[in-house]
């Protein structure tokens, strides 16, 4: 019985120096194995004295028990290891890149324009369309801009012929729905337009949102409250809002719409040509002219009109500062979007 | 128009700075858009709208600063002491609706000579530069009141008339006449333009300029002053037509006060007799078109529920007479008759405007619309043109907008012939340039122009798709508006990171299926196309629900090598779809399929055939080989070399077999599978790949 130590000594000794698999398997047949040594002292059993016999044999089975758990324990985490050793062998460098195709961006005119479109869509407002190529009538007589009137300064033309031109605004919509269906109609008509002037801050083709909105009642009050929303929505609920008087010979009484200048918080900078405000949309209650041009009676009917530059709301949105960005299409201005 | 802050106070009393006056100017419509300190002085940048040429003026302005600031205008009265009689001139309009009134006054004994300083400087600071002390007193009352004069050298007037008519009036022929104005410039004027004559020759231009031979100079001793009222539309054609823009014209074509005219002739003449000598003679004035005042009556009830205000019947005639528009309550009326200086009030919404501004706009509230319920959903089309947009983004394709302009030099480079569709162009009369002379028919050639940018700056892969209308000349008055759907697309043959092998033009056919995937379209097909500018071998037609939509292709590297892009060779693939004929192939709604209750059975097809043999074909086939039971077909190898003979290519395919009814047996597919190849082979005279 007292060589049982020196046998668990030996086991110890041995199983702690086993790195691999096979070396457990050694460790296993040279002591648990057909002629191991804990077998062969089980096997020498019976020469045992028999009065120490029940205590010699209860020692060599806990030797037994406690090899056995040894050897199925560090087998055990030998197998991890190998586990993790062939995993770690298939090892990506996670760092490179993926790979994808880079997204493409939206034009920041588009990005505005939806912008623009969604506001009043939630407001109920429904898009409406007209042609880029437009009769004289529709973009300047029935919007109360006969021939031979000083207004026409107001926009240089693209003629066509002396009859059609490239639109000069997206106004004319307003008078190709009304000739078409009676009020009530809350429409914005957002779309392409065209001025014969190219310089610094003007191309030849530009964008605008027209809106207009027709029913009984409507005042200059509720022309007030909606572009207030509308700038709240677009800008800030903070943003400050002033309407000023001007003229368009489509609408009367008409109006200036100025925000406070976003760049200068109204204190006067370069922007705003340090009159810290910034001017963003023309509006004004529809002209009568306009209500007899349709076959509107200006007694039962009321409406508010109003139109705004796209390209001057997006230069302001993103603080870019040449127009003529917008039409080159470079990758490198598009990306940013 | 430029309004020195000292003149201004000449006409009203100013008790708040220039800039709290300019900030109120601005608020009741007058933009102020900057404020010049010259010298100490303050003068402002004035922007007067085209409905107010009243206001064209220091008067003008005054007029409003009083409204505004409920201040007194104070006007000097101009009275011209011991006048003479009339100087023996008489006036003789013959063209009255051109010309409603023509008054003149006769100074004589005048001494031409430089203006004092404070005169200069005043012109100076309008930014009028001042010539002699008889014309610099016609172009400061001008500035002051607003109204044209024109002072003539009267010794030059033959016969001492003045008459007033067109040279079709005045000669009876309908030919235009060869006048030599101020700036000695001999202009042809045409037969409808309104001129002054003396007994023998025109004298002027009326309203626009006057004529060289009559000018005032050094030498003139005798002055005739005209101070007359034109018609505007006639001058600003007048003024149009010969390219003649003065500050005459520009006040005469926006209109000007017939009544006040009398009183602007009385303070030029006052002024040149106290500057240059002189006397002056009596008035000669022919009025043969009164004015008279088309009353407006405003229902100040019905003005409330315009501007959404709550104002009174006498707040509001108190408005009106404080910009000196004679306005009289009337039970619930209010009766407004505007003066001659106002035409541009005409109807009660006028009125509107003038007791909104002066009310001021701040001050009106600001409601919420109650109106009917409406969605505001967009349109099918535009909700399309939305997924197109973002399904090419996720592609890699960035958003472009060009100009709608094009010229015919790039629809030549792109070879299309002269009966092509889009040959038949839209011509602006007035271009900023050649270059930018047509509508576009294709938004091609801006594409690639934006692709050579894009190369030019160092770009080593461009995708840009573009969204936008063309142009198409149908023989209407107005062209064919076509929403087009173009693409572009270029990419580096560089060492990448990652290994791409596919071509150019099957990523594009790429994105385009994952467009018509998401957007559910089924039954398109890609077939070899013919237009010009596409590579003969790598291009196809995009056929859509039978009819051909657009076209996706290489360029052609005849092409290719007239564009100058410095690179060798390039793989450029261009894409164009008219979406007028595609959107209406997009399905509207969606209907659920029932899910298979039955397993399916995949069986493998490889077959060698033909070079040419197209891969649709031989889908084609298979689709209608006559069998139910066929679900999917997916090509999923295209091999050559190898053990495949040269001029052959092997395409495998997997096909999914399935019942919707019941459980396929091995045998029945096996049996099915092989009559399909049997089938296919025999019509592709291809052999089986082993
Ligand atoms: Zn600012």
């Amino acid at each position: 019985m007292e060589d049982l130590p020196s046998l668990k000594e030996s086991f110890l000794r041995e199983s702690s120096s086993v790195r691999a698999l096979h070396d457990i398997q050694a460790l296993r047949v040279k002591y648990l194995g057909k002629r191991g040594i804990v077998t062969e002292k089980l096997k020498a059993l019976p020469t045992v004295d028999p009065a120490q016999r029940p205590a010699y044999g209860r020692a060599v089975n806990e030797i037994k028990q406690y090899i056995e758990a040894e050897i199925a324990r560090i087998e055990a985490h030998l197998r991890e290891e190998e586990y993790r050793k062939s995993l770690l062998s298939e090892a990506l460098d996670v760092t490179l890149p993926g790979k994808y195709t880079p997204p493409g961006r939206e034009h920041p005119i588009q990005h505005v324009l939806s912008e623009i479109t969604d506001i009043f869509s939630s407001m109920g407002f429904e898009v409406g369309e007209g042609p880029e190529v437009e009769l004289d009538y529709y973009n300047f007589e029935a919007l109360n801009i006969p021939k031979n009137h000083p207004a026409r300064d107001m926009q240089d033309t693209f003629y066509i012929s002396d009859d059609v031109v490239l639109r000069t605004h997206t106004s004319p919509v307003q008078i190709r729905v009304m000739e078409m269906r009676p009020p009530p109609l809350k429409v914005i008509a957002p779309g392409k337009v065209y001025r014969c002037d190219a310089d610094v801050s003007h191309t030849p083709m530009f964008h605008q949102v027209e809106g207009f909105m027709v029913d009984t009642d409507i005042a200059f009050s509720d022309l007030k409250g909606v572009l207030e929303l509308f700038i709240h929505t677009m800008f800030s609920e903070r943003t400050p809002v002033r309407f000023r008087p001007s003229f368009f010979p489509f609408t009367e009484p008409s109006a200036e719409v100025d925000i406070g200048c976003i760049f200068c918080s109204g204190n006067g900078c370069r922007v705003c040509k340090q009159s810290g405000w910034l001017e963003i949309l023309g509006a004004g209650m529809i002209h009568p002219k306009v209500f007899e041009y349709v076959g509107y009676d200006p007694e039962t009917f009321s409406g508010f009109a109003f139109g705004m530059g796209v390209e001057r709301l997006t230069m302001l949105k993103y603080g870019i500062d040449d127009i003529r960005l917008f039409f080159e299409n470079d990758l490198r201005f598009l990306r940013q979007f | 128009m430029r309004v020195p802050f000292t003149w201004l106070k000449e006409f009203v009393e100013i008790g708040v700075s220039p800039g709290e006056v300019a900030d109120r100017l601005t608020m009741a419509g007058f933009e102020v858009e900057g404020v010049d300190s010259v010298e100490g002085e303050a003068i402002f940048d004035v922007s007067v709208t085209p409905n107010r040429p009243d206001c064209l003026s220091v008067l003008g302005i005054a007029r409003e600063v009083a409204a505004i600031t409920q201040m007194p205008l104070v006007v000097p009265p101009c009275r011209i002491s011991g006048s003479l009689p009339d100087a023996g001139f008489s006036v003789d309009i013959l063209d009255p609706d051109l010309c409603n009134r023509y008054a003149g006054r006769v100074i004589s004994g005048v001494t031409v000579g430089t203006s004092p300083e404070w005169m200069k400087k005043r012109l100076e600071q309008c930014g009028i530069r001042s010539i002699n002390n008889v014309v610099d007193v016609t172009n400061y009352v001008l500035l002051e009141m607003g109204h044209p004069l024109h002072a003539f050298d009267a010794d030059r007037l033959a016969g001492k008339k003045v008459r007033v008519g067109t040279p079709a009036t005045v000669r009876g022929r309908n030919e235009p006449i060869a006048v030599r104005t101020l700036d000695g410039v001999e202009r042809s004027v045409p037969p409808d333009a309104l001129l002054i004559w003396d007994a023998e020759k025109p004298i002027a231009v009326a309203g626009v300029m006057g004529g060289q031979e009559s000018e005032v100079t050094s030498g003139t001793r005798t002055v005739f002053l005209e101070s007359a009222y034109f018609e505007s539309s006639s001058i600003r054609r007048t003024s149009r037509g010969l390219g003649l823009i003065s500050e005459s014209s520009y006040r005469f074509e926006r209109g000007t006060d017939i009544e006040f005219l009398e009183r602007a002739l009385d303070r030029a003449a006052g002024l040149i007799a106290e500057l240059a000598g002189g006397t002056v003679h009596d008035i000669v004035d022919a009025y043969p078109v009164r004015y008279v005042s088309h009353r407006v009556v405003v229902r100040p009830e019905r003005l409330n529920r315009i501007l959404g205000t709550d104002l009174s019947r006498d707040e509001m005639a108190d408005i009106l007479r404080r910009l000196q528009i004679p306005a009289e309550g009337d039970g619930d009326e209010i009766v407004v008759l505007p003066p001659p200086n106002r035409r541009d009030l005409k109807q009660m919404w006028d009125i509107a405007e003038e007791v909104a501004r002066i009310y001021g706009y701040e001050k009106i509230s600001t409601t919420i619309p109650r109106s009917p319920l409406s969605s505001g959903r967009s349109g099918k089309g535009a909700r399309i043109i939305q997924q197109i947009r973002e399904s090419l983004r996720r592609a890699g394709f960035s958003a472009a907008i060009n100009y709608s302009f094009m010229n015919s030099t790039s629809l030549d480079a792109l070879g299309i012939p002269p009966t092509d569709r889009r040959r038949r162009t839209i011509a602006i009369s007035n271009p900023l340039s050649q270059d930018e002379g047509l509508l576009r028919t294709t938004v091609v050639p801006a594409l690639i122009a934006n692709l050579r940018l894009n190369l030019d700056r160092g770009m080593r892969e461009v995708r840009l798709f573009e969204v936008a209308r063309v142009f198409i000349d149908a023989g209407k008055t107005l062209p064919d508006e076509e929403w087009r759907l173009g693409g572009i697309w270029y990419k580096e043959k560089a060492p990448s990171l990652w290994r791409e092998d596919a071509e150019g033009f099957y990523l594009v056919k790429g994105a385009i299926e994952m467009l018509f995937e998401e957007l559910n379209v089924r039954g398109y097909d890609f077939r070899p196309c013919s237009e010009t500018f596409l590579h003969a071998g790598r291009s196809a037609d995009v056929v859509v629900s039978g009819s051909c939509v657009g076209y996706i292709g290489v360029l052609a590297p005849r092409v290719v090598a007239g564009l100058e892009i410095k690179k060798h060779r390039p793989e450029i693939v261009l894409f164009e779809i008219d979406l007028d004929r595609f959107l209406p192939a997009v399905p509207d709604s969606m209907r659920f399929s029932p899910l298979p209750k039955f397993p399916s059975v995949e069986r493998d097809i490889a077959v060698i055939v033909d070079e040419q043999i197209p891969s649709s074909r031989i889908r084609e086939i298979i689709a209608s080989f006559p069998t139910h039971l066929i679900e999917t077909v997916t090509l999923f190898d295209c091999f050559r070399g190898g053990s495949i003979p040269p001029g052959k290519k092997s395409l495998a395919f997997n096909i999914v077999y399935r019942s919707m009814e019941r459980t396929l047996t091995e045998g029945e597919v096996e049996d099915l599978h092989e009559r399909l190849v049997e089938h296919v082979l025999e019509l592709t005279s291809g052999e089986i790949r082993r």
